[in-house]
This record gives structure tokens, sequence and C-alpha cells, in this order.
């Protein structure tokens, strides 16, 4: 990958952040923040949105563009979910607990909180929300955070609801599933004070510790997004959403600067060239006999092919802006914006099986010279004109450099047209709410994962591998209310949720199903010397694989409880007289060698040290 | 400093700027920030300059400047659209934070552009309240101009009003109108404000059913909780079932009357399931005298008989909502003899006939002079014991015949 002078371009990029907090209950309502699999959704419902205005008299640009097309949502509803996810009952009071969590993230950035919390309607009529617009409010301003290349500012923090899981498109519109609508979800946004994409990744990595260090953040894929801003100078402001992978910030970053170093000067290049976009016509009778499925695909069904002329764009439109995408690849993102598959441009054609004879023939119908390129797009007249004037639209600012947009992240850390960028506009007040006044006075300040790793070394002795596995996973509250709690041993305690558990996950055991209930009472069991330390791992497969037993009941089944000393020592008894040749030769010599077998024949009910003592006595007895 | 400037708010160490907005509290200063978002600031601690004055008309930003310009086409019903006020024409109050209407039908017009093309229209506003406030005298002035407006040529009326009452407002419509066209109300559960809001299809619904041939007063709402049909429900026969959900209404005692298949393409349509009163079958009439002296009382156990005695102190009739087939404790019996008012019986079943004669209570009820209301809701009896006082001589003869859909004589709630 290129590596810019990012100083000497003139990048700027902030981010924002948005994690689920693991709250009881949703922000609105008292249903559980449970994720469903859509099979077990019990019922569903179809819904139309319409935008309407802010209370400034505005109807938002981005709102505009997706109401274009009529579109049916389904929303798949669940026993987890209430009337209130589905738009059917008023919103709930803010919930105390995400308010509360919120507060401590605002006192981990330094921020300042609001007087008055007043709840938003911010409008999205893309169906994510049933409402059509999603709660949201502005708790807390300024703050900061420390990253090696310096402080990065924390412009704001909102507290707001998550919308609802997309799940497919269906014939008339998108099928959503409404147990993820309702999540409570705080926004962090930074100031743009990011330079450099390594920054911008450490930032990152920093405003997640301090949301884990809450103790009340949600784990896993899609529990944490990342959007970043980025712009270079002459540049636009893009926002990259969606990104879920901390690893691909830095390389995001990369790869926007260099789509604006390339789109400017691809903007140089066409200013050179005196080029301009023309109107669109009907080239259908081009493609009449085309061996071209798409294209014969679309004309058999009805529809028509429709031309643009890009003068003075030849060669650039297939331009490499971003690892295998093209300025061609833009212009068809905004095509399937308008609902075609995509365009086809002379700078990539003949393929797709249209011939070198139907290029020549398109650039004679639409009066293309050799500095020229065409785009075509083949759909339903409808489509493929609305289709062909956006190409045409952004065609048109290609010419003037970086139109500013919100993209959607790709996995390869590329990113595609998703929509306008969405204004101030679109926002008005929740009136089902009353505002908040939130008492900062009675927030903790949570400890921060980094002084855990600290303190567990220091107080408990762990190692700094284990002191760090335990802080960062996400057992650490268990861990402290067995230690401080239960005053249970920290190296039992540490070694067992965080090394057995991964142990186990590899040999396939389903530790998945093994609840804190499970855990403490096997852990407590080890400590109070019922079981033995090498039964754990038996005591926790069995849970693991029978989820409804206890601890103890998982003991009694399997047999796993301690042994008493005498029948330790008819165990061990029994391997010395097996080997009692090898004893008489070897004395102590041969306790390695039996241990092992000891061990074994105990199958981990008597633990290592008073096996260890009664073999050593046998063998004296021997010997 | 004024609702729509631009100001600075400085408090601590912290800075605000954007437009100032009209709060809802005196502790508090509301500024959207340039984001949009809308914070609170404590007016005490904070200092305010004024960057720029009038920056935005705060109460006027809602309204269109521009005139909605409807041709008149002669192939096309003509449809009045009355507002009451209520959810489906409503906006939001800056000052109290809470949700009002300030809409008038044209606004209506502009709001749902999806009635565009489907009829011509005329717009008329008799009130601009929320329905919990209506009373019988915004009846009689609705059942005048619903009058006028057949009178006018309207070839149907749709009647936009708040959910709470709007069945009370149905009912007064069917005893006080002969109508040879349709009279539809229609509402939203939804304020019009949001992207959500039932408002698009309840009255594009609502239109469909004015234009076709049942010249009933009917209630057209969600008939479930997505947007694909609305159930038409008899005016006298409709109750409010839910707080808050889109199909919130209900008719008693049988299947809707008929239903709109929404289409969003403007391709809906209007099944009927029962017998309706034909367009044109009678001569348009207005009977809107009123008698407003009467109550409707509930019975709960433990209620003083004394409350019955106060309620009939001023009335001219009551209406009580009894438990089981039409009961009151027997204590009541004695106070019951004594009034000299018509007093008729309902049962808070709401689902199923009243019957007095099955247990000594309402036979001593029936000797102590009660009305057996049938299977009348209460809410539609109170509004035809109204209605009744003022035009008939016989008030417990036509308490017990059905006038508009009120009483069904035969029991069949599955039709």
């Amino acid at each position: 990958m290129t590596e810019y002078d990012y100083e000497e371009l003139g990048l700027v990029a902030g981010l924002e952040i948005h994690q689920q907090l693991d709250t009881a209950t949703k922000l609105f309502c008292d249903c559980p923040t449970t994720i469903r699999e859509p099979e077990e959704s019990e019922r569903s419902f179809t819904r139309y949105l319409h935008p309407t205005k802010s209370e400034l008299g505005e109807i938002d640009e981005a709102a505009l563009e997706e109401s274009m097309v009529d579109r049916e949502f389904e929303y798949l509803a669940y026993d987890t979910t209430c009337l209130v996810e589905e738009d059917d009952e008023p919103p709930h009071r803010v919930d105390r607990e995400a308010m509360e969590t919120t507060l401590e993230i605002a006192q981990l950035l330094d921020m300042s909180v609001v007087d008055q919390v007043n709840v938003m309607r911010k409008i999205v009529v893309d169906g994510s929300n049933t409402t059509g617009f999603q709660r949201s409010m502005l708790v807390a301003n300024d703050g900061a955070i420390e990253t090696s290349a310096g402080p990065v500012g924390i412009e704001d923090m909102l507290l707001e609801e998550e919308s609802c899981q997309r799940i497919e498109e269906t014939d008339d519109g998108v099928r959503f599933s409404l147990d993820r609508l309702g999540i409570p979800l705080v926004e962090i946004g930074t100031k743009p004070d990011i330079r450099s994409p390594e920054q911008a990744r450490e930032a990152a990595e920093r405003i997640g510790m301090l949301l884990r260090s809450t103790g009340k953040v949600k784990r896993g894929l899609g529990t944490i997004r990342q959007d970043v801003n980025v712009s270079i100078e002459d540049g636009a402001r893009i926002e990259l959403k969606g990104v879920q992978s901390l690893d691909d910030i830095d390389d995001l970053v990369r790869n926007e600067v260099r789509r604006q170093v390339e789109l400017l000067d691809i903007a140089e290049e066409l200013a050179e060239r005196n080029a301009t976009v023309g109107e669109s016509q009907d080239v259908t009778e081009v493609f009449e006999d085309t061996d071209s499925g798409v294209i014969e695909g679309a004309l058999s069904s009805g529809g028509k092919v429709q031309g643009l002329l890009l003068s003075g764009f030849d060669g650039l439109v297939g331009r490499e802006i971003q690892p295998d995408r093209r300025l061609g690849t833009e212009l068809s993102d905004h095509a399937k914006r308008h609902g075609a598959g995509g365009i086809f441009h002379t700078d990539e054609l003949p393929a797709y099986g249209v011939t070198e004879a139907e290029v020549e023939a398109l650039r004679d119908a639409v009066g293309a010279g050799p500095e020229d390129a065409v785009a075509i797009v083949a759909d339903d007249p409808e489509t493929a004109e609305l289709a062909i004037d956006a190409v045409a639209e952004r065609a048109e600012t290609a010419l003037a450099g970086v139109p500013e947009e919100t993209r959607d992240a790709n996995e390869d850390a590329t990113s595609r047209y998703l929509r306008p960028l969405p204004g101030a506009a679109r926002m008005y007040p929740e009136t089902d709410v009353p505002p908040v006044e939130p008492d900062v006075t009675e927030v903790e300040t949570p400890e921060l994962l980094t002084e855990k790793v600290d303190r567990y070394e220091h107080e408990f002795d762990l190692g700094s591998g284990l002191a760090e596995q335990v802080a960062y996973g996400q057992r650490w509250p268990l861990f402290e209310a067995l230690v401080a709690g239960e005053g249970v041993d920290p190296t039992l305690a540490a070694g067992t949720l965080e090394s057995t558990l991964t142990e186990l996950r590899r040999d396939d055991v389903p530790v998945g199903n093994l609840t804190d209930e499970h855990l403490k009472g096997a852990i407590l069991l080890v400590d109070d010397g019922d079981v033995p330390r090498e039964g754990i791992e038996d005591l926790l497969t069995a849970l693991a694989e029978n989820p409804s037993l206890t601890a103890e009941a998982a003991v009694e089944q399997e047999g796993l409880g301690g042994v008493d000393e005498s029948e330790v020592r008819d165990a061990v008894a029994e391997v010395v007289k097996r080997h009692e040749d090898q004893v008489a030769e070897e004395g102590m010599g041969a306790f390695s060698a039996l241990m092992g077998e000891c061990m074994g024949a105990l199958r981990g009910k008597a633990d290592g040290d008073t096996v260890s003592d009664v073999l050593r006595s046998e063998i004296q007895k021997r010997a | 400093m004024n609702a729509g400037d631009r100001v600075r708010v400085e408090r601590a160490a912290q800075t605000y700027e954007g437009v100032l907005l009209p709060s809802s509290t005196p502790e508090h200063l509301v500024v959207k920030l340039d984001g949009g978002y809308n914070v609170g600031i404590d007016r005490e601690d904070a200092s305010v300059d004024v960057l720029e004055s009038d920056v935005y008309d705060v109460e006027s930003a809602q309204d269109e400047q521009s005139q909605s310009a409807i041709e008149f086409d002669d192939d096309l019903p003509t449809v009045s659209l009355i507002s009451t006020g209520g959810t489906i024409a409503s906006t939001v109050d800056y000052r109290t934070g809470a949700v009002t209407a300030q809409f008038d039908a044209e606004d209506v017009l502009r709001a749902v552009p999806d009635l565009a093309g489907m009829a011509n229209y005329r717009g008329r506003v008799v009130a601009n309240i929320l329905s919990e406030n209506m009373t019988p005298a915004v009846w009689q002035d609705l059942a005048q101009a619903v009058h006028e407006e057949i009178e006018a040529g309207a070839d149907g009326i749709v009647v936009m009003h708040g959910t709470d009452t709007m069945q009370y407002s149905a009912s007064a419509l069917s005893f006080m109108l002969d109508t040879p066209v349709p009279i539809v109300f229609t509402g939203s559960q939804r304020s019009a404000d949001r992207p959500s809001s039932d408002n698009v299809m309840n009255a594009v619904s609502a239109v469909e059913a004015a234009t076709s041939d049942c010249a009933e007063v009917l209630v057209c709402m969600h008939a479930d909780e997505s947007d694909d049909r609305c159930a038409l429900h008899r005016g006298t026969r409709v109750r409010k079932n839910h707080t808050s959900r889109r199909d919130a209404f209900e008719t008693v005692g049988a299947k809707p009357l008929g239903e709109v298949d929404y289409d969003i393409d403007g391709e809906s349509t209007v099944t009927f399931h029962r017998e309706y009163a034909e367009r044109d079958a009678v001569d348009l009439a207005l009977h809107d005298d009123i008698e407003t002296d009467v109550e409707l009382l509930k019975f709960s156990p433990g209620m003083d008989p004394s409350l019955l005695e106060a309620a009939a102190e001023d009335s001219e009739g009551i209406v009580i909502e009894g438990t089981g087939l039409g009961h009151v404790n027997t204590d009541w019996i004695g106070t019951i003899e004594e009034l000299d008012i018509p007093l008729v019986m309902t049962s808070q079943c709401l689902e199923g006939r009243v019957c007095d004669r099955v247990y000594d209570t309402g036979r001593d009820l029936l000797d102590a002079g009660v009305i057996e209301g049938e299977d009348m809701l209460p809410g539609t009896a109170k509004v035809k014991l109204m209605w009744t006082l003022a035009n008939s001589d016989d008030v417990a003869d036509t308490m017990q015949e059905p006038l508009a859909g009120e009483i069904q004589q035969r029991s069949t709630p599955w039709l």
C-alpha cells in the first residue's frame, strides 16, 4: 500500500464509536436486551414510512433520497419484544441503568455533562426504526483521551436506541428484526484531531478500553461499530460507516486518503481535457442482437439500455482509486442505489459478452470520440433512466473532485457509496419522553482496565499475562466477586476462568453453555477442597454438556468428589505392588514413573499433593 | 433574547452555541446545537449572548408557504374533509412540548399528498380541539356542517377526529343525520409528525370509504398492526379498545362492517361483509336537537347509592354501566325506585345483551323502572339517550328500538 505524507496532504480524521450497553432492559421499554434468531420470531407485521419536516421546517436530503422509492418494511417480533418496539405504544422513561453507565463513561472521557438531557428524534426512513426516527440524546460534551501522537478531543457523547437488525431484502422492501431495536447505544464522537491512520486506530483502541472498563458494555460481533470521518485538503468530508474491526481502521483511512488523492488527480486531468457529461439517451438499438446475458436479460423482459456520453473521460473511468475499485465502480454504486444492477463502461468493454462491434456502434450512437467514454445501464425503462441520471450526477461531481458523502466500509477496508451526508435538519424533539436532569454526583468512576491489570498483578500475585487476560476478558466481574466476595484463591479463579476455559473451548467443549452460576459453583467446590483441582476440567465439561445441572449435582452424577486418604492409599498400594520389582530396584527413583499412573488410577479424584505424599511413603515402606 | 435567536450560552467552562428554542421548564434554556441536538442549560448559571436575532421563525416553521393548487376534475367524486383536530392533523407545541392540533383540512391535503387524484376536495374546520375536549355542542356543530356539505353537493364526508372520543361523535352523527352519502370518521394513533404515522393510510382509506356505496356513519382505522387494511366500523358499534395500538378500534358484538384493502400505489379496494344502507336510499335530514343533561355511571363493588342520587339531581336521564347481565347492588334499588327520570341499563361486559329477567336483582330493577339497553355499548347508549330525550315522546320504546345499527336484534358476533 502506498504510504503518503499525511501531514502534507492535510489529513484530518475523527471517529464515531457506537457501543451497545449491556443493560438489563432496553432504553425505552422493559424488554430484555437479548439478540434472537429470525427463526424464533412469533409474528410479523408490515409498515410504510413517510418523511416529515423537522421543527425548523426542513426535510433532510438523506431522508428524501430514502423515500424516493415506496418500500414496504416487514418486522419480525419475538416473545422478548413488546409494543414499544412495534411503535404501537409510547416509549417509557429513559432507562436508569443506561443513563448511569453513560455518565460513568462521560467521567472516563473527562467530559462535562449537560444540565438537562433532551431526547431527540433523528429522522431515519430506511425502515431500520419502526418509528421512522432514532431516539437520541446528547448527554455530555468536550472531553479528551491521550494517544502517543498527542491528545484527541471528544466532541460529544450521545445515548441512543439501537436500530433494527436488517435480515434481508424482500420483493417489496426489506425485512428487519425487532430484537436489537431499543438496546441502549452510546455514540462517542471525537473532534477532528486525528492526523494519521495509526493515530485513528490507537484512539479507537483507547476508547474501546475505556468503554470496557465500565463492565457494562456488550461484547462480541456487532456490539461495537466504528465510523470514521476522513478528509484531506481540497478533498471532502467522508463519513465511513460500519467498521466492525478495530484492526481495519488504519487501512480504511489509508484507502480513503488514496481514493481522495486519485479523485483529485482525475478531476485535474478532466479539467485539462475540458471534460463534460452529456445527456442520457436510449441506445437499445445497438444491443438488439447482443450476446451479453445481462443486457439480453433486461431487454427480453421489456427493458431498455440507456447510454451516457462522458466526454473526455476515456481511460479515467477505469482508473483504480482503491484496491480493485475504479471511478467506474463509484458510478456503478450510484446506479445500484437507484435499483439497477450496475453499469458497463467503455473502459472495461468489450467484455461481459459485449462485442467490439457493439462498443463501436455504441460510441457512434452517442457521438463519442476516442477521448470519450460511454456508460450504459440496462434495466426496466424507469430504473434505467433513474440509474443513468444518478450516474450522470456522480460523473458531474468527478469534474469538481471529491463529493461529500456517507460510505459503507467493505470487508477489505475499501468502501462504497451509501448516501448523501446527513444534515443537521434531521432532528426534532421526542415529546413522548420528558427531559432528564442527570445527577453526576452519584456516579462512581470505574477502574480502568489498565489499572485493573496492575492491581491484579500486585494485589493477587497474578502473572502479567494472566492478569491482562482476566482484566480484558469478559469474566472479570465474576473473578472479582469470587476473590473479594468469597475469598477464593486468585490464581485458582483466574486460571479457571481464562486458561481452563480456553483449553476446554479448544477441545470443543460447549463452554458457551456455562453460566456465571456454573463457574462460581465449580470454583467454590474446588476452593473448599470438595473437588480436587485436577477434577475441575471434568466438572466444567459435565456442566457444559448438561447446563441444567448445578455444580454439586454434576459432581454427584460424574463421581468427581474427592476420595479419602485410605482410598488413595489403596489405589497407590496397588500400583506400587504391580511394579514391586521396579521399586525394589530403583527405590525413590521410580517415583515419577509411578506418580503418573497413580493419578490416572484415581482419575482426578484426588489432588496431586496427597497422592505424592502417599506414594512417597509406600515406596519408602518397600525400599 | 427570544426563541429563534442564535445565541452563545456560557456555563462554567462550557460554551453552547445554537438557536434558542422555547423551553418547557422555567429553570432551563433550551438550545438547538448545530448538530441538531437540543440541550437544556440551567438558566441561573448561564450567561447568554445573542449572536443574531430571529434566525428562525420557530412558531411558523411548520407552515407551508405555498398554497395547494388542486384542480377540479369532473370525473371525480367530491369529498368534504372536515377537521375537528386530533392526532391525524397535529404538530408539536414547543412551549409545552406536547402534541397539539394546528392544521385545517387544507393542511391535511398538503400533509397527505397521497390523497391527490382520488377525489375533488372541499375543506372545512369545525373545531380545533383534542377529542377529550369534545362536547355535545360540537357534535351539533359537526352535524350541521356535514348537513351543509352534503347539501352543497359532497358525495362523501371524511371527518378527521381525535381518537379518544371518536366513537361518541360517530354515534351522535349516526342519530342526528339521515344521510344519503357515506360519513367516515378517521384519525390516527401515531401523530402526523412521525414518519410512521398511520395518518396517511387511514386518510386514504377513509376517502375510499367515503366514495363507496355505503351511506352510513363509519369509523375507518387500521384493522391490524400492519399498514395493509383498514377496518370500517359502524359508528354506533365501535369502541376504542386499546390506548395506543393502531388497531385500537374494534366493532363490539360483530365483525367490522367492511374493510379497505390498502394499496400504496393508489389501487385500494373497499369491501363490505354485511348489509348496509346504500347511497341515496334516504333523503338528507338533520335532527340535531339534544338533551345534554345525561350521565353515564359505572357501577363497581362498594359504590355508594348517594353517587346515583347526586348524578340524578341535575339530570334528565342516566345510563348505568352495570355488572354482568345488567345489575347493581340490591341496596341501590330503593334509590332507583325514587328516581323520576329514565334510567337505561347497559353492561360493563361490553359484549352481549342486557337481560334483567334472569336473576332477582334484575327483576327488581325492572320493577323499579329500569330500561334494558339491549346490547348497546354504554357510551352509545348515553349518546342515544341524549338524542332520544330531545327527539322522542316514548323514551323507553325508542331506546329499545334500533335506529342506526346501535342495537343488534340477533346476537351473532361471528358475523
